[in-house]
């Protein structure tokens, strides 16, 4: 190609890809309820660690979603940009139950092969303002029981100012949103938060602060666990 | 005579290509009657969703045994996806995800070995044996065909075919530039299995649909598969993974009648007459089916042969003929 013939065309394929970006906006005025999403959008289990690293080895192929049995994995389908066709998940409509499976499919290392322990989505922060028990209003404990890594991510502690156990997060929560899923109160007191911003913030200082002296009767000694 | 068994290819590319695109179209109804079967609470599903689960219920009991576990052996679409345990990728998945990434992973780009083994062999076998978007861009060009006919006037422009080259390596500048994979937004066989999956499974459309639908426009009303010729990116990829395949459409010069059929029938504007085909010929063996000489067939040769003049059959090579006679006639 000569050089004329390259000035002529360079502005048309420029044209072209920029035209590339109009569709997203068609399709979000043809279809805006797909746009909105709530704003609890968490990575799926296994991303890679800064979201831009997980952006540039995703190649928006769908199978991790293809695969998911709850079929919790939704994607920026017309959110245009960089994020464009990349998979999140939403927990306030579907939490992940980390079975792993969308982490094996992976084609390239966006997802990654990760022990269910060790996989960092996000962790949980309770709302004490909104949360039953925080609130002494019931009894409620449908984030405890529903957790698939028991109590080393969420569990019940007895607390002198409530009249029944309230879940605390542990540091072991990988924030796979299925208590945000379950959780009876409409405004959704469980949030998941980035994993960088809130572990020391959130779990450790704060749960140190209420954190009440068990007596050894109130105390399962086998298993570790509270008694009621 | 006995007429080339190469003449049903067509045929056999078609059933392919229909199987594909239906595969397609059935694996996110798969995907939802595998949930179904893990939840174990047929009860409990809306009427709509019962009717899925009954429909790929009749569809899979005949041929499998144990569907949530065998159905898990077909996922994902042409883009990328698991054939039995076997991953495949696009390579134009690799060069993108290569440059946004700007490092390579190797157990990904081993993903695309076999497709590219096989475009060395075959050529841009891809394009016209297996692409979703092939299957719906030819029967779109049989609309423009119709409407054409019906009298609408449809413009057919010519572009520079060497356009598409530069879409790939634009498309790869501008992606290690933002560091996102923006092939897999225009590239018509990533779009078109993942917006079926978006439509069955998620619920609405992405930009992708709108995007195919622009480029069928763009078809129909500015350049007869001008996506595919001018622009598509991935086919500029496999054309030049294919420039120098092993197996490629050649004229038989002996055997050809200059009725120029393959020509008009070729979608990709190349010139079998002529022995035209180079780097961009999809193996889509329309020109051998069309040919009534079978003078067009499949021969193993690494180089098209240069421009062999008109076909013995043809009038043009006759007239020639006699011409030189003459002029040797009266050199003598």
């Amino acid at each position: 190609m000569d050089r004329r013939a390259f000035i002529s065309q360079f502005p048309m394929a420029v044209g072209v890809t920029g035209f590339c970006s109009l569709p997203f906006a068609i399709a979000r005025l043809l279809a805006p309820g797909v746009a909105e999403a709530s704003e609890s959008r968490i990575p799926l289990p296994g991303a890679l660690a800064p979201h831009s690293d997980f952006i540039n080895a995703c190649i928006g192929c769908g199978v991790c979603a293809e695969v998911c049995p709850p079929r919790c994995i939704r994607f920026h389908m017309n959110d245009g940009g960089k994020e464009a066709n990349t998979p999140y998940i939403d927990p306030a409509e579907r939490g992940c139950i980390l079975c792993g499976l969308c982490m094996k499919v992976c084609p390239t290392e966006a997802l990654t092969v990760t022990p269910i322990r060790k996989v960092k989505m996000g962790i949980a922060q309770i709302d004490q303002s909104a949360c039953y028990p925080w609130v002494n209003i019931s009894l409620c404990g449908a984030c405890y029981n529903i957790c698939p890594l028991g109590s080393a991510a969420i569990r019940p502690e007895v607390r002198s100012s409530n009249r029944t156990a309230v879940p605390v997060v542990q540091s072991g929560c990988v924030g796979c949103g299925l208590c945000v899923d379950i959780c009876p109160e409409p405004s959704l007191p469980i949030k998941i938060v980035d994993y960088s911003l809130s572990t020391k913030k959130y779990t450790e200082k704060n749960s140190e602060k209420y954190k009440v002296k068990l007596e050894p009767e109130q105390v399962n000694s086998a298993t570790g666990e509270l008694k009621y | 005579m006995h007429r080339t068994w190469q003449r049903h290819l067509n045929k056999l590319r078609w059933l392919i290509l229909s199987l594909v695109f239906c595969t397609l179209i059935l694996l996110p109804f798969f995907h939802l009657y595998q949930t179904y079967l893990a939840s174990h609470s047929y009860d409990l599903l809306l009427s709509k969703e019962k009717l899925v689960y009954d429909t790929m219920e009749s569809l899979t009991a005949p041929f499998l045994s144990d569907p949530e576990k065998q159905l898990e052996a077909l996922k994902g679409t042409t883009w990328s996806g698991t054939l039995f345990g076997l991953k495949l990728s696009d390579p134009l998945a690799i060069v993108s995800q290569a440059s946004a990434a700007m490092k390579l992973y190797w157990p990904f780009i081993l993903t695309a070995a076999i497709p590219v083994i096989f475009t060395v062999i075959f050529g841009r076998f891809f394009c016209g044996w297996i692409c979703p978007a092939t299957f719906v861009y030819e029967l779109n060009d049989s609309l423009g065909a119709w409407l054409r006919k019906a009298g609408l006037p449809i413009s057919q422009h010519r572009m520079d075919r060497r356009l598409k080259y530069l879409v790939l390596g634009i498309g790869a500048v501008l992606s290690a530039v933002t560091g996102a994979v923006l092939f897999a937004a225009i590239y018509p066989p990533a779009i078109i299995g993942r917006e079926i999956y978006y439509a069955v499974a998620v619920g609405g459309f992405g930009g992708g649909t709108v995007f195919f639908l622009l480029t069928l426009l763009f078809d129909l009303m500015v350049s007869r598969r001008g996506f595919c010729r001018y622009l598509c990116p991935g086919g500029a990829l496999y054309s030049l993974l294919g420039r120098y395949r092993v197996f490629r459409i050649q004229r038989d010069v002996t055997n050809c009648n200059d009725c120029a059929k393959c020509n008009v029938v070729c979608q990709f504007d190349l010139n079998p007459l002529r022995d035209g085909f180079g780097q961009e010929c999809n193996n889509c063996t329309a020109c051998i089916a069309v040919c009534p000489t079978d003078a067009l067939r499949f021969e193993l040769k690494v180089k098209d042969a240069a421009n062999r003049g008109p076909g013995h059959l043809g009038q043009l090579y006759r007239k020639q003929q006699q011409k030189s006679e003459k002029l040797e006639v009266q050199n003598i």
